[in-house]
């Protein structure tokens, strides 16, 4: 049986280097719509944002998810993995509570996949995202697979290679990510278009 | 950007504790090219206590230097500048040698209590995460009204799935601020987590009565709609299986939760009645109506 592959917009892409930009001493964390053909190419076209305040808590999260997924299937699309971001630029490990989500998102998804995103990364021309596999819905580890994510020949693809050193310079010189917001701004003032965020799209 | 405003807003980050950064640093900048320090009289050493945190965050160590320097020579063996160096030497050294220097502080002075939440940070940092939580606990013993330290504890233990001990830490909180609605929320919402429904709902509903200066008519704002929204999520399964929830707390599920499953749905809708908010109400109606 072949392998789910994995391609990545630059409008995904942005909006996870955003979040993660916008609360460089937070955790924060979200989800990737995207669709599947019949091969099991996975294209991850956008990215939702969810949390900054309590990543550990379910509750919004709860909320948040099943927004995102109503959201993705309007536009005809299905959340097809979980991204995160540690609030310290050497941790790379998924949280238990990704774990969880990554879990719930499987369940609907049976390729989901999840990112934790390499702060180490974030300003290079690097793709800064870690991918991590489930191995059964409640254990993630990240992949083994060679070639190394992102590079030639490997699974995990960006849809623009120029996309990593794009988005740092969005954020550099456009200040791009103060425009961007997530669920949690979302639910103290409603106008915040976190769904969209298309304003902080160049 | 003139130096009078930006010294207003560096004054009003500061009363607010606000962690901006790249902000502080641009208006910090100006003020110490213009050489506005010594202007400053003795609010001068605080902003450049202000200056060196922000410059440490966005790696522009040279001017953290810069600053430390100074505050250094005004102030020899200052327990506030020690702290300072050590947040300095955090973002350079190797975890070993930081924290040998906290140890250092904290032997000459065990009443310091900044060093000693550094050294519990720098712990939690390495992932020595038992040795953060004891030496927390034993913190918190001695330094029993530090806010922050209890809701550290409590965040310590959420990110390790530990949300009973969690909300044992939360209840210190409680106690020591309870005029404090964000307190009650994080409590709510980490009550859900845990899977005490019925305390969530309770502590949901403490939070809107705290901020309830609106009446029927008035479109939630703010903390509120939050607030709301849990409701909802709690109210709504509560009322559709209210006999399969277990409470820890024994909290009992109100006898009118229909009427609260009610008024929650009203409440979310219509904080997404105003004129901006429009657009996304037909989504949040049909998650409404999808939970039934």
């Amino acid at each position: 049986m072949s392998t789910p592959s994995y391609t990545i917009a630059p409008e995904a892409y942005y909006k996870v280097y955003f979040h993660a930009a916008k609360h460089p001493h937070l955790p924060v964390n979200g989800v990737l719509l995207g669709t599947q053909d019949s091969s099991r190419n996975v294209s991850i076209q956008d990215a939702v944002p969810l949390l900054h305040h309590w990543t550990s808590l379910s509750p919004m999260m709860e909320i948040g998810l099943d927004l995102a997924t109503q959201h993705a299937g309007s536009s005809d699309m299905k959340v097809v993995g979980y991204y995160q971001a540690c609030e310290r630029v050497d941790d790379t490990s998924l949280a238990p509570v990704g774990e969880k989500v990554a879990g719930k998102i499987k369940a609907g998804f049976e390729d989901a996949i999840a990112f934790v995103v390499d702060g180490q990364k974030l300003g290079t021309s690097e793709s800064a995202l870690v991918p991590y596999v489930s191995t059964s819905p409640s254990s993630w580890k990240p992949t083994s697979t060679n070639p190394a994510p992102f590079s030639p020949g490997s699974k995990f693809q960006l849809e623009a290679l120029e996309t990593p050193s794009e988005a740092a310079k969005l954020v550099r010189e456009q200040n791009l990510h103060f425009a961007f917001g997530d669920f949690d701004d979302h639910l103290e003032d409603v106008t915040i278009d976190w769904l969209r965020n298309r304003s902080c799209l160049p | 950007m003139s130096l009078q405003s930006a010294l207003q807003k560096l004054a009003s980050y500061r009363k607010n504790n606000t962690r901006a950064s790249q902000e502080i640093f641009k208006e910090g900048l100006i003020v110490l090219k213009s050489g506005g320090v010594s202007k400053l009289g003795d609010e001068g050493w605080a902003f450049l206590e202000q200056l060196t945190l922000s410059a440490i965050d966005i790696g522009r160590l040279d001017i953290a230097d810069q600053c430390l320097k100074q505050l250094s020579e005004k102030f020899p063996g200052s327990p506030r500048v020690d702290v300072l160096t050590g947040v300095r030497m955090e973002a350079t050294e190797s975890p070993s040698t930081v924290l040998s220097f906290y140890d250092e502080l904290l032997r000459v002075n065990p009443s310091n209590a900044a060093i000693w939440k550094r050294r519990i940070s720098v712990l939690r940092r390495v992932g020595k995460i038992d040795k953060a939580v004891e030496e927390l606990n034993e913190y918190l013993d001695t330094f029993y009204t530090d806010v922050e330290g209890w809701l550290e504890l409590a965040d310590i233990h959420s990110s390790c799935n530990q949300y009973h001990s969690a909300l044992q830490a939360l209840s210190h909180a409680l106690l020591l601020t309870p005029q404090n609605p964000f307190t009650f929320l994080q409590f709510a919402e980490t009550a859900y987590t845990s899977g005490d429904v019925p305390l969530a709902l309770k502590m949901f509903l403490v939070v809107i009565d705290m901020n309830e200066s609106e009446d029927e008519d008035t479109i939630p704002l703010g903390i509120s709609v939050r607030a709301w929204w849990g409701t909802k999520l709690c109210s709504r399964q509560l009322v559709s299986s209210p006999s399969t929830y277990t409470s820890d707390s024994n909290t009992p599920v109100p006898k009118n939760i229909k009427l609260i499953d009610e008024l929650a749905t009203e409440r979310v809708l219509t904080a997404y009645s105003g004129e901006q908010g429009i657009q996304a109400r037909g989504l949040v109606s049909k998650w409404m109506s999808a939970g039934r």
